[in-house]
């Protein structure tokens, strides 16, 4: 046994592992090996990883962790695509398999790259943009950044989805055909693709954390995960070549977004309203890289909607307590954002703003209007907005009426607790 | 003292279906397993075993070698881990939390037999 007595622990303890090491080097690999096999064979590179990691799984429990883990896995998974190459004799394009074989034979070996970090950013990135193509429908954009960039599996979408696990997979099979049967390769879009593939990119990406940020349930740290893996997609856009004064933009906005998760649920699980947060509780190092991000997006001449609720997101940010927040420079931006993107749910916020700095009457004119949009019909926050601003002017009765209505539309458990409060709060029984 | 053979029986199908963040997460608690052994002074050594099923030799006369055992069972003989513990029960206690057990693993506990002291 004296080969096997290292008892003194060499090895790197658990707490070297960064949280999601695994799930973030995953989307590395898988988009490091779908270069190399090519976009028709994303499968196999899905299943490579996986095989990588359950060695490390296996290999480290009895080792310990090994000095470099990230440069273990890699190799493992590039042995182990080389050897499906062989075995499976697969009808991969030549150069696809030139190169993997000149890497499995290089003499720089790949967890000794000093360039490997880089590379495997550009690989994401072309992944990132892969799976943004517009031929694929949006969900299946989202779904299938977050599976193969993002590390997620099939279970953890359909959690943070509020999905079944079926649904997913049925959209996941059909973009990975469509990939295939439209030749979609995997590579850096030029000319007027560029733009149009990073306008979806961003979109996806808005979605992804739209997703995780709304209806939380407080319970399910997967929608938390969204979010953050969100940000990382957003700062790796950023980061790079293609980074655009709106990626920047959307990056500020949703590190400042995410700087607030801490505070929105209290410790009862209750939803906490922006204007009650506490905003000692908000996460200061996403704060700082929401400015970070938001003074970098206004180098350029563009202004996207993404900065102006960037902007808006910065206000909040940099109210040190909510009652003095500058509700006349924010309403001031509802307003730019109103040409730029006049949709209803932002007109709804705006009146929220107008409220603040003209009062609850003039709110609910405002409101009005909106009353007859369609899109709105169905939407919980038109009666709740209106039912707040009934009950700071003292009707309690229609405020009620409005909670009441508002709790007829569909909505996540916390917010649905809130308007009940809210209800109670009019002296009236649900 | 004795020494305790641990040795971790486990069916790899049942982990297909992991993601990532959970093979971390059973990952560290091994990890952490294997540390805490280490810390208490009982942890004589451990290893994984390849792959495959092994070979077995079967001596009468002539040596005949066959494969191994597990080729057609779905649990594997993943690796060992070689401790200190004064009893079976002491042994016992010390594996009870080991995380082989989780996902369905079962760990068969054997003592070395000490040697007999010559008279």
């Amino acid at each position: 046994m004296n080969s096997e007595g290292n008892a003194s622990g060499s090895t790197i303890p658990a707490s070297e592992m960064v949280d999601h090491l695994f799930r973030n080097r995953s989307g590395q690999m898988v988009s490091y090996l779908t270069r190399m096999l090519g976009p028709e064979h994303l499968d196999l590179a899905e299943e490579v990883v996986q095989e990588a990691l359950l060695k490390a799984l296996q290999n480290w429990s009895y080792h310990g962790i090994p000095e470099n883990p990230a440069g273990w896995l890699f190799r493992v998974a590039r042995n182990a695509a080389l050897d499906a190459i062989r075995h499976r004799s697969l009808t991969i394009e030549k150069e696809a398999q030139v190169e993997a074989e000149y890497l499995g034979r290089g003499s720089t070996r790949i967890d000794e790259d000093p360039r490997l970090e880089e590379r495997l950013r550009d690989d994401e990135l072309r992944m990132v943009l892969m799976c943004c193509h517009p031929v694929l429908s949006s969900d299946a954009r989202v779904a299938l950044s977050l599976k193969t960039v993002g590390g997620f599996n099939v279970r953890e979408i359909a959690r943070a989805f509020l999905t079944e696990e079926a649904t997913i997979s049925q959209r996941l099979v059909r973009a990975k055909r469509q990939i295939r049967d439209l030749n979609i390769k995997f590579e850096m879009p030029v000319g007027v693709d560029l733009p149009a593939r990073l306008t979806s990119a961003l979109e996806v990406i808005y979605l992804m954390f739209n997703e995780g940020y709304a209806a939380q349930s407080g319970e399910d740290l997967v929608r938390d995960d969204l979010c953050m893996e969100a940000l990382r997609l957003g700062r790796l856009l950023a980061d790079s070549s293609v980074g655009t004064p709106a990626i920047q933009a959307l990056v500020a906005l949703m590190a400042f977004q995410a700087a607030r998760l801490p505070a929105r649920v209290d410790a009862a699980g209750e939803l906490v309203l922006l204007e009650d947060q506490d905003h000692k509780l908000w996460d200061q190092r996403l704060v700082a890289m929401g400015f970070q991000y938001f003074s970098r997006c206004s180098e350029g001449n563009e202004i996207s909607q993404y900065h102006i609720q960037a902007a808006i997101a910065a206000t909040h940010a940099g109210t040190s307590d909510s009652k003095n927040t500058d509700w006349k420079m924010i309403l001031d931006l509802y307003d730019q954002l109103m040409v730029l993107n006049p949709s209803p749910i932002v007109a709804l916020n705006r009146v929220v703003a107008l409220a603040q700095v003209q009062g609850s009457l003039a709110g609910l004119e405002a409101l009005h209007p909106l009353g007859n949009e369609p899109f709105l019909k169905r939407y919980y926050l038109l009666p709740a907005v209106r039912g707040q601003l009934l009950l700071d002017l003292g009707d309690r009765t229609s405020a009620a009426q409005n909670f009441r209505n508002a709790l007829h539309q569909s909505c996540s458990e916390p917010e649905r607790r809130l308007l009940q409060r809210r209800l109670a709060e009019c002296g009236a029984d649900s | 003292m004795a020494k305790y053979l641990l040795l971790l029986y486990n069916d790899p199908a049942g982990w297909k279906a992991l993601s990532p963040d959970q093979v971390q997460k059973a990952l560290e608690k091994f990890v952490a397993w294997r540390q805490k052994i280490i810390n208490q002074g009982i942890y004589l050594g451990s290893n994984k075993l390849a792959e495959d099923a092994g070979k077995v030799l079967r001596g009468f006369g002539q040596v005949r070698v066959t494969d191994g055992p597990y080729s057609e069972t779905k649990e594997v003989l993943g690796g060992y881990f070689m401790i200190e513990a004064t009893d079976y029960n002491d042994a016992i206690n010390k594996t009870r939390d080991c995380p082989g057990l989780e996902f369905g693993g079962t760990i068969e506990v054997r003592q070395v037999d000490p040697m007999v002291p010559s008279a």
